[in-house]
């Protein structure tokens, strides 16, 4: 009995649930940027390291793009390359040679100034590391490959001359290799701290960038401070930035609404489809077309999807919009693998119509009139549920008969790159560097199919095609952008029509603000770089009360 | 006119009744069949209830009236089978303890103390986790069985009360007189002059069980998705209940009047069983 009532008086408050719905805060209305205040945001993932040579996830990527500066960087709002560490720089003719001139006054956090040795031993260190993720992108640096064999213990390519030049010879032209510099891991690193540091440089990073480490409770709290001796303190306008580590998304955005986080990204359904239909917050959500792609893979060497036709029926017989409804429109339909603000993407190309009748009829040609059986291999996270879902349903109704075979996700990440593994399943793709090189190369260049011994393939569609191969090493050759471009059209074209994958769709970030924060759009490659971002607080420094 | 309330309470049983036995029939549509196409908005948000969705849709764009009838079924169902276990163990534990007494009495009544000093809530986080390991076969099994072993304590009192005045009682005397055995004293006699209190402690627990299955289903420990039950959807619909709040009124009033239905019917039998014992 009292528990019933219990129910009913839960149920009661339910219904007649608070009326406040919008922000708590607004914007004080300066013009200008103003300096100070502490920008918060929550990551639901712990950071890994703060050692810019090892961190590789999205999340450790956060606090990395503030600790360190690279020797150029991407524009706010995309992927032009701007200067950072390197005021200007020069490249030859044939693409080989890339002299950097670092800036004038740039300096570590002590005031020690930064010289190009500095800049060749971040490098190197990279290199000689044998755990160091970001070795394979100075693949093309003269003398790499000695020092990853530990055959040198320098490299040659790599030439410090004078107090502000730094010479990088590359043994092949790669037109990638500016947007390979803009990431973290090519910042200046001190030899004597990486000594003195030891096993401790995860914890105690030599910040060359805007912020630099206040305190790190580990897997709790990470807190940042401006650092004084930035050589651009203009672009710079918050005095901290405090991240807290692993936070639930539930409980990130109950933070956000009471006011104690400036951001909230990666919002749950309910709570990214009510800022998006209240009034009052809709204003206030940032999206961004993420670098990235997702679909389903199918192994081009196995049966049925060896015959284009099944493939294409495939495609035909996925509905992106259902898709796309499922995450909340959060998402751009595909055509191929590159997203859109890409060099090379075809905006000509439309996206595989949902046509079930066409899908059916390929089926037929194939020599399946009464549909087919296959497997799909999922990872287990209720998102790619909810699509493999989907996909299931809708190929249904083409007569293909989907049977989910869900796994966890470091099994299905061994599973899916094996010849004999699971031959159709989900998959996805995130630019580590913003160039087609790294979307194509890897996902379709048949050099990327690699022994099942030694593991690493990651074409693993097995998709093998001498015409593509041949335009992915002419573009990767080419160093005017314009005709790269025209050579990756031809490539997208090519896997436009021989579609080893079913191309779905590329994801949208989200983000809400707190009215006052300014001066920040989710980063397509970055995301939640908050570097520049400034608060608009009242004269006392507080947040203003609506 | 004895009872308005347990009129109300049993035509809202029988109404209930009806609806479990029909779900099928009743739902407009396939209850696990997700329709992003019809079901879901642009934005891919659950429909509010209009003329084409009565009750409007569920995250997965599934018809929310075609769920709630059809979970019907399956959480009074739970309730029914938990009630029946606890009474089951209920009964044989109160008619024993009251019957004999003394320290069989002592023991059992220890016992049912020791049972009860557990907190509902874990000891059923605790037997639904290890039913589950178990692999009954059948989705709802682990959580029926779950809230039998849990709440058969109730029962076990009230009876073993009820048949302790019993045993002392002329007719009983008369019959261990005439040579009577125990068996026979506790099956013949005590028991029908039980069914009285054991109707009433059983409408109370079905509604008690049928909360107990929203609680554990809200724990995540119920039937296992797809298959709906009230709980599960009031689970489901929780985080939604700014911009479809129908997901949490529809499975939680559909829960709230069973359990005040039964709730009536239980208050009705036990004034008509007082009733009698004052005359």
């Amino acid at each position: 009995m009292t528990r019933a009532r219990a129910a009913l008086g839960l149920l009661g408050l339910l219904a007649c649930s608070p009326t406040e719905h919008g922000p708590r805060f607004r914007a004080a209305g300066a013009r200008q940027p103003r300096d100070g205040g502490t920008l918060r945001f929550s990551v639901a993932e712990p950071i890994a390291t703060l050692d810019p040579a090892i961190g590789y996830d999205e999340v450790s990527y956060y606090a990395l793009h503030a600790l360190f500066d690279s020797l150029v960087g991407f524009a706010p709002d995309g992927l032009a390359i701007v200067p950072r560490l390197a005021a200007r720089w020069d490249i030859s003719p044939d693409g080989l040679t890339y002299t950097f001139e670092l800036r004038a006054g740039i300096a570590f956090s002590d005031g020690t100034p930064i010289t190009p040795a500095d800049m060749k031993y971040g490098l190197e260190r990279v290199l000689a590391l044998a755990d160091s993720p970001f070795t394979g992108y100075l693949d093309d640096v003269e003398g790499a490959h000695a020092m990853v064999g530990h055959a040198a213990t320098t490299c040659t390519g790599i030439v410090a001359s004078g107090d502000h030049q730094l010479v990088i010879h590359l043994a092949r032209a790669n037109p990638a290799f500016l947007a390979i510099l803009a990431m973290p891991f090519a910042t200046p690193q001190r030899a004597a701290h990486v000594a003195a540091a030891g096993e401790q440089l995860r914890r105690q990073p030599d910040a060359t960038g805007p912020f630099l480490l206040a305190r790190w409770d580990e897997g709790n709290r990470l807190e940042l401070r401006r650092n004084p001796r930035y050589y651009d303190p203009a672009r710079i306008h918050l005095d901290a930035i405090v991240m807290l580590e692993n936070t639930p998304r539930d409980t990130q955005f109950q933070l956000f609404e009471r006011g104690e986080l400036d951001t909230a990204e990666k919002l749950g359904a309910p709570d990214y489809l009510f800022v998006m239909t209240e009034p009052a917050w809709r204003p206030y959500v940032h999206r961004t077309v993420g670098m990235n792609v997702f679909g389903s893979r199918m192994n081009v060497t196995r049966k049925p999807f060896d015959d284009v036709r099944v493939r294409r029926a495939f495609n035909y017989a996925l509905a992106k919009t259902h898709t796309a409804r499922l995450l909340n429109d959060s998402t751009v339909p595909s055509h191929g693998i590159l997203p859109p603000g890409m060099l090379g993407r075809d905006p000509e190309l439309a996206p595989y119509p949902h046509d079930v009748a066409r899908a059916r009829r390929l089926l037929a040609e194939a020599g399946y009139p009464d549909g087919l059986d296959v497997t799909y291999a999922t990872p287990s996270d209720e998102e790619t549920q909810k699509v493999a879902g989907s996909l299931q349903s809708d190929l249904a109704e083409a007569g293909i008969r989907v049977h989910l075979d869900v796994m966890s996700f470091a099994t299905f990440a061994t599973a899916v790159s094996l010849p004999d593994g699971p031959a159709f399943s989900f998959t996805s793709w995130a630019a580590e560097f913003a160039d087609p090189i790294n979307f194509l190369e890897p996902r379709f260049h048949s050099r990327s199919i690699k022994p099942p011994e030694t593991g690493g393939t990651t074409n693993d569609s097995f998709y093998r095609n001498p015409a593509l191969d041949a335009l992915l090493d002419a573009a990767h050759q080419e160093l005017d952008a314009g005709a790269r471009a025209a050579l990756y059209r031809r490539a997208e074209r090519i896997l436009y029509d021989d579609v080893p994958w079913i191309w779905d769709y590329h994801r949208v970030t989200a983000e809400v603000l707190q009215p006052y924060v300014q001066g920040y759009a989710p980063h397509p490659i970055w995301i939640r770089d908050y570097t520049a971002a400034w608060l608009d607080l009242g004269p006392d420094g507080a947040r203003v009360k609506r | 006119m004895a009872n308005r309330g347990a009129v109300v309470g049993l035509v809202l049983v029988v109404l209930l009744l009806g609806v479990a036995l029909l779900g099928p029939l009743l739902a407009t549509r396939n209850p696990l069949a997700s329709d992003v196409e019809h079901g879901l908005s642009a934005l891919g948000a659950p429909l509010p209830p209009s003329r084409a969705a009565l009750l409007g849709t569920d995250p997965l764009g599934r018809d929310e009236w075609s769920r709630v009838v059809t979970a019907a079924g399956t959480s009074l169902s739970i309730a029914a089978l938990a009630t029946i276990i606890a009474l089951v163990i209920g009964l044989s534990i109160g008619l024993v303890a009251g019957y004999a007494g003394g320290t069989i009495d002592r023991v059992l009544m220890r016992l049912v103390d020791l049972a009860l000093a557990f907190p509902f809530v874990l000891l059923a986080i605790l037997l639904a986790s290890l039913f589950r390991e178990a692999d009954l076969g059948s989705s709802s099994a682990p959580v029926f069985l779950t809230l039998g072993l849990v709440s058969w304590t109730t029962m076990a009192r009230v009876i073993r009360g009820k048949a302790r005045v019993l045993a002392r009682s002329e007719m009983v005397i008369a019959a261990r007189a005439i040579g009577a055995s125990a068996s026979r004293i506790v099956v013949r006699h005590i028991l029908p002059n039980v069914i009285g209190v054991v109707l009433v402690v059983a409408a109370l627990g079905f509604a008690e069980n049928l909360l107990a299955e929203s609680v554990l289903s809200y724990l995540g420990l119920g039937p296992p998705p797809p298959a709906p039950t009230w709980g599960r959807m009031l689970y489901d619909g929780r985080a939604y209940y700014r911009t479809a709040p129908h997901l949490v009124l529809v499975p939680g009033l559909a829960i709230a009047i069973a359990v005040i239905a039964f709730n009536l019917v239980g208050e009705g039998l036990r004034d008509a069983f007082d009733a009698r014992e004052r005359r």
